[in-house]
């Protein structure tokens, strides 16, 4: 295997046979109840008139996005983007706000509702396996895979290796690969044969949906100077207005006198 | 051993049933925030995956926050611009202010997974996030609304009578700050959509939704002084202020105006006008919201019979509060769509339409209980609504600000 620089996973739903392995897998490996995993598999069913029919089956996790909404949002900082690629959450830091699966597009994280304070209720959501990526081997998901339609590799190759499926295959693939370029990119790419809206992914653009709000957070600090030092000097203003015709006031009564 | 019945109990609570009624609710929030202490947020909610954020942010976190208002409006009127006349107004303003706040950080601690770590919002500190700098300034904040009611709490012994007037003294620099801090915390609300562009319907998701919060703020904040006076007034029978009130009242169609243009303008200069009459429901809420919020109390304040009149000013102050609480539910909670919910949610997400339980709208309503009975207390026990006027000549404190009555309780 080549050296990997930016870790990504690459899913081809053409070649999902929807035997949910990986859940198993990642439940067995990160010591995940079954009923709180943290990947999902979604069958579409089978679809269109015979003879043409088609069955799409679409495995959902983390996106690993390059410019992470949960991180973004998090107001504790309890989200960390690697460099490497993978987005990662700390659980000491988690105020439990659940603004994170707000600001998420995809849904991904998700949360403990049936722990009390004292069990302590968190966030879940997929860590990339670091525990085996960082000792050469693939994340759990990836390795039991029985299709290959789950790899894993460098996203630049991945993303390489996926065109290249597509212009081998162009009858068999839609030409897009999802998350190449969606929300700013993500490290979770798709391949699909079906569109990616019917595979339930969010229709989004190139720029990260935290794009906005991180401008306005920019902005908000001059702001506060700025309007502060306003504040202050339409105070000094009128109380000197005020004083002034205090004064005024004053010597007139003074001068009748 | 034989009772003597006839013995007369030492110690009888006597409270109004409307207190009674108030207890009651509280208890049943109690009640409810320990269960949900002891087994989760899901039992006791109908929060989960798909629905993270629902009644208690909408009404509890957005609603409450904007009914505060009134209390940065007043002491920028009264302390900044001097506008002396409406001093009788500034206090109870600022004691809604100061309940609602605190009425929205309680609720928060319900609402949060680890309520315990609430405070970790103040050393680890995320630049992007704008829940960290509503989180920072709600503590600020609250702490600033204390210091500017401390005077009247001090007022009420006359040997701390001191203390009132050394806060007296200083009270500039909190006022200038608390205006600050409710400027960008108001707008900062609007702010905390704006990381769902692909969730929050287009006629709501506008990178100008910090202004609007802002703008819509003051007409809360103008409609809810006269709210709280008018209610206060029938309830304790004092007079009330109607000629100041009118003023107030004067303002509030301009304020909305203005609030309007902004809406319809965003909405042309981004191109979704088409959105007004094509997205179904969504479209039949915003038009609600408009009339509601904006057409109606523009009309009716604009007559001068209601704006003159106690009832007409109460009713107005209600149809103005009603449509601006559907805005904040709107853009919290009615118009987010999460994602697709037949695909894209596993089993354990398998709840994708949200309805409020009942537990959890009891939570909500046992803080306003609390809220409107220590609104009550104090307006009762505290120099809340008088005890400002009379010691006028006798004791201007330094900067000819409000003067601290000494003599009232010799």
């Amino acid at each position: 295997m080549t050296e990997i620089k930016h870790h990504a996973y690459l899913f081809d739903a053409t070649r999902c046979i929807d035997c949910r392995a990986c859940m198993v897998a990642c439940s067995v490996e990160n010591n995940i109840e079954m009923d709180k995993t943290r990947i999902w598999v979604a069958g579409l069913g089978i679809t269109g008139q015979y003879p043409d029919l088609q069955r799409g089956t679409m495995v959902y996790h983390c996106m690993h996005c390059e410019h992470p909404d949960c991180m973004s949002a998090c107001p504790v900082g309890a989200y960390t983007k690697a460099e490497d690629g993978p987005v990662t959450y700390n659980p000491d830091l988690c105020i439990g706000c659940r603004y994170c699966m707000n600001a998420c597009p995809f849904g991904v994280p998700h949360f403990d509702y049936d722990k009390g304070i004292i069990e302590g209720a968190f966030i879940d959501k997929c860590t990339f396996c670091p525990q085996r990526i960082y000792e050469g081997q693939e994340p759990a998901c990836v390795q039991t895979c029985p299709t290959d339609a789950l790899e894993y590799g460098d996203r630049d190759e991945l993303i390489k290796i996926a065109h290249e499926r597509i212009a081998a295959h162009p009858d068999r693939y839609i030409d897009h690969v999802y998350g190449e370029k969606e929300n700013g990119g993500t490290s979770y790419l798709i391949l699909s044969h079906v569109p990616f809206s019917e595979l339930g992914l969010p229709d989004l653009p190139e720029t990260p949906v935290n794009e906005v709000s991180e401008k306005v957070m920019e902005m908000t600090i001059p702001f506060a100077l700025g309007w502060g030092a306003v504040l202050t000097a339409v105070t000094a203003g009128v109380a000197l207005h005020d004083n002034k015709k205090k004064a005024a006031a004053n010597k007139k009564a003074e001068t009748k006198k | 051993m034989k009772l003597n019945l006839t013995i007369q109990p030492r110690f009888r609570l006597n409270f109004s049933p409307l207190v009674w009624i108030l207890l009651t609710l509280m208890g049943i929030a109690f009640v409810v925030a320990m269960i949900r202490y002891a087994y989760g947020i899901g039992p006791v909610s109908d929060l989960s995956n798909s629905y993270p954020w629902g009644f208690w942010i909408s009404f509890d976190l957005f609603t409450g926050v904007a009914i505060s208002s009134g209390g940065f409006l007043m002491a920028g009127l009264v302390y900044i611009f001097r506008v002396k006349e409406f001093e009788p107004l500034l206090r109870p303003s600022v004691l809604t202010a100061f309940l609602g706040y605190i009425m929205v950080a309680v609720a928060l601690l319900v609402d949060l997974g680890h309520p315990d770590r609430i405070w970790y919002m103040m050393i680890h500190w995320n630049h992007t996030s704008v829940l960290l700098e509503i989180g920072i300034c709600v503590m600020s904040y609250l702490t600033v609304l204390a210091i500017e009611f401390a005077p009247v709490v001090l007022e009420r012994f006359p040997k701390l009578h001191k203390i009132a007037h050394f806060i007296h003294k200083f009270i500039m620099p909190f006022v200038i700050l608390g205006v600050a801090l409710s400027t960008l915390h108001q707008s900062s609300l609007g702010s905390l959509l704006l990381i769902q562009p692909a969730k929050l319907h287009p006629l709501w998701w506008t990178p100008i939704l910090p202004i609007m919060f802002f703008t819509s703020a003051i007409s809360i904040g103008l409609a809810m002084i006269i709210l709280e006076s008018s209610l206060s007034s029938r309830y304790f029978k004092r007079g009330l202020e109607t000629h100041l009130l009118e003023k107030l009242a004067r303002a509030l169609p301009v304020m909305l105006v203005i609030y309007g243009l902004l809406k319809f303008g965003e909405l042309a200069y981004s191109g979704e006008l088409g959105y007004l009459f094509t997205s179904g429901g969504m479209s039949l809420l915003f038009w609600a919201e408009i009339l509601i919020s904006i057409i109606v109390p523009t009309i009716w304040f604009s007559i001068k019979k209601n704006r003159q009149s106690a009832n007409g000013l109460l009713a107005g102050a209600i149809i103005v509060l009603l449509g601006m609480i559907l805005n904040r539910f709107n853009v919290s909670w009615f118009a987010v769509k999460h994602p697709d919910p037949l695909f894209y949610m596993p089993t354990f997400m398998s709840n994708v339409k949200y309805f409020p339980t009942l537990p959890e709208v009891a939570v909500s309503i046992g803080i306003f209980s609390a809220g409107i009975l220590a609104f009550g207390l104090a307006a009762k026990y505290l120099p809340v609504f008088e005890a400002e006027r009379e010691t006028e000549e006798t004791h201007h404190s330094v900067r000819g600000l409000k003067p601290v009555p000494t003599s009232a309780d010799d």
